[in-house]
């Protein structure tokens, strides 16, 4: 099979197509709206739905009736669209229905730019909509990647009956790289015994969020913190990066993560014993990834495009039994090699505080 | 010269991430060589990532004159237009090189100078990497181009065949691409008027591809922010 060149954003929408979704409900936002553009032409060469609607909290809620009726569906946005949909999210999750949201980061608060970030990590994995939940987020690196996920992120969806988020950046969206895409396979979708698909004699189907008996809801919630609990306990995701008898372990995720591996790439030719841990899940996040590590490792060094977000978790990944640095450019700006170089050698000859 | 009957104005347009950006640039470039007055116009207004203002600098560095949005506005998501893209079409002793945003969307806004573009006072290029998703054959490249043709109001004058994988581009990758450009060609009744490849592998394809197609080399100016130091 030939290999083609393709955006990240255009991947999703293939690996989307691949996966078996068919039906797409979107409203463009730079820089993900290739996504949009390549599915209103793909889907109707495969028999899917394209759809734009007139913002995002109408997309939101079309997943919410697509998904509820049973089909394997997908939104996408960035930022200020995502902000827009977590009502939604917080129903999707609520009412229990599988789907796929990808958020493109880009610049903010607010308005910000259409430039790359990384910023919306704490929306992304500690739930911007209301009420108690969880959502498995994904954080592909490269285009070969994004395609690789997607069919896992469609069945991570109907697993936990859960929306999965996959969350990139702008670089990640925009970028083109070869991709293998492989033999376009039959999708066996899971059955759905529990949407609601009309009245055809069979048992009630109710797709709802709402439970007006406190006792009721409060059951519900405990059903849900068990799925999250699994969720935490069987996809925790990342890729170990010579991390295994690093001095210095770098940590960081999507776009971050190619220029952290650069780093190391360039302090292993060198001698220095540098490595990286790349959370593939960002919820769940890794955990698991640094337990090994709290024994080998002096410092580790977290690398964002925010001011510092994911820094938190790990620090709680690793109990604060060592000094966890921050590097991290912001606004859409990229960190460049050079500069995390500096910061590890800094860090290296002992002079950096915490 | 190294096109034949090169023309004033040279507009590359293409389907999304062709690689009309990098070509412009180059094209250019190697007009500018020749000691010709160039100026090179970005009129992308669909993509804001990876368009000739972000390299603006370093190509007036090497004595072109780069027109697009100025200052704060380079990145707004704006369609905006700037009036010196009239004084390129106008000015008779200045070469304009017009790097036009993707896809039928991005020809639109091409179709806006059509007053000023009368035939024959132009050539509008299609560039074809046939490694892309939606040009991979001659039908599908045969569609955009006409979507182009119907947005800009304009007439395609010749191919270009950009056949690539970025990085893990090889000679077999250029050839087989090649080959569907060409039969695009054939069915179109338009020539190949430029093949283009990384300047590594540049001189390889002016050998197989003979003396009647110019080969093109490429510098590649667009890089991801991991490649540098």
């Amino acid at each position: 099979m030939a290999k083609i060149l393709m955006k990240g954003n255009e991947a999703i929408g293939e690996g989307a197509v691949r996966a078996g979704c068919r039906y797409f409900f979107g409203y463009p936002i730079t820089p993900q709206s290739e996504l949009p553009h390549y599915l209103a032409k793909r889907m109707p060469q495969v028999g899917g739905v394209y759809l734009q609607a007139e913002s995002e909290v109408a997309t939101i809620n079309m997943v919410y009736g697509a998904a509820g009726a049973g089909a394997r569906v997908m939104t996408s946005s960035s930022g200020p669209g995502i902000s827009l949909m977590q009502e939604g999210i917080s129903y999707v999750v609520g009412a229990e229905l599988p789907c796929v949201i990808v958020n493109m980061m880009r610049g903010g608060p607010g308005l910000g730019n259409i430039a790359p970030a990384q910023s919306d990590y704490f929306q992304a994995t500690r739930g911007g909509g209301h009420g108690d939940y969880r959502m498995i987020v994904l954080a592909p690196a490269s285009v070969q990647e994004i395609i690789d996920l997607m069919q896992d992120a469609f069945d991570l969806a109907d697993r936990y009956r859960n929306p999965v988020m996959l969350a990139g950046d702008g670089v990640l969206g925009q970028m083109m790289e070869p991709v293998e895409l492989g033999e376009e396979k039959e999708v066996r979708i899971p059955p759905r015994p529990w949407a609601a698909t009309g009245r055809t004699g069979g048992e009630k189907h109710l797709i709802n969020s709402l439970y007006i008996v406190p006792e009721d809801l409060e059951k519900h919630n405990i059903r849900l913190a068990a799925k999250f609990a699994a969720m935490e306990k069987e996809e925790q995701r990342w890729e170990d990066y010579l991390a295994a008898d690093a001095e210095l372990v770098l940590v960081a995720f999507g776009t971050a993560a190619r220029v952290c591996k650069a780093v190391v790439d360039r302090c292993r030719r060198e001698g220095k014993a540098v490595g990286l841990i790349r959370p593939l899940t960002l919820w769940p996040f890794p955990v698991k990834a640094f337990q090994p590590l709290l024994a080998t490792a002096a410092h580790f060094l977290t690398v964002e495009m925010s001011m510092g977000q994911m820094v938190e978790d790990v620090r709680l990944a690793t109990r604060e039994c060592r000094p966890v640095y921050f590097y991290g450019r912001c606004g859409g700006m990229l960190p460049v090699a050079g500069d995390v170089y500096a910061a590890v050698q800094k860090i290296l000859a002992g002079g950096e505080a915490k | 010269m190294f096109v034949k009957n090169l023309r004033r104005l040279t507009i590359f347009t293409a389907s999304l991430g062709s690689g009309k950006t990098e070509l412009a640039v180059n094209f250019a470039r190697r007009l500018k060589e020749r000691g010709l007055p160039v100026s090179v116009v970005d009129l992308d207004v669909v993509n804001p990532y990876f368009r000739t203002r972000l390299v603006r600098e370093e190509l007036e560095r090497e004595g072109l004159t780069v027109i697009c949005p100025r200052g704060e506005w380079a990145g707004a998501d704006l369609p905006a237009l700037p009036p010196a893209i009239c004084g390129v079409l106008e000015d008779g002793r200045r070469y304009g090189v017009f790097d036009v945003g993707g896809d039928d969307v991005g020809a639109t806004a091409l179709g806006r100078f059509k007053p000023n573009l009368p035939d024959g006072s132009y050539h509008l290029w299609f560039v074809i990497n046939a490694c892309r998703p939606f040009t991979r054959d001659s039908d599908g490249i045969i569609n955009h181009l006409r979507s182009i043709e119907k947005a800009s109001r304009l007439t395609v004058t010749g191919l270009v065949s950009n056949t690539n994988l970025g990085r893990q581009t090889d000679l077999d990758t250029v050839l087989g691409g090649h080959r569907v450009v060409e039969e695009a060609a054939r069915r179109l009744s338009l020539p190949v008027v430029l093949a283009t490849a990384r300047r590594a592998l540049a001189g390889e394809l002016q050998e197989r591809l003979g003396a009647d197609i110019p080969v093109l080399p490429l510098d590649l100016y667009m890089q991801p922010p991991w490649s540098g130091e």
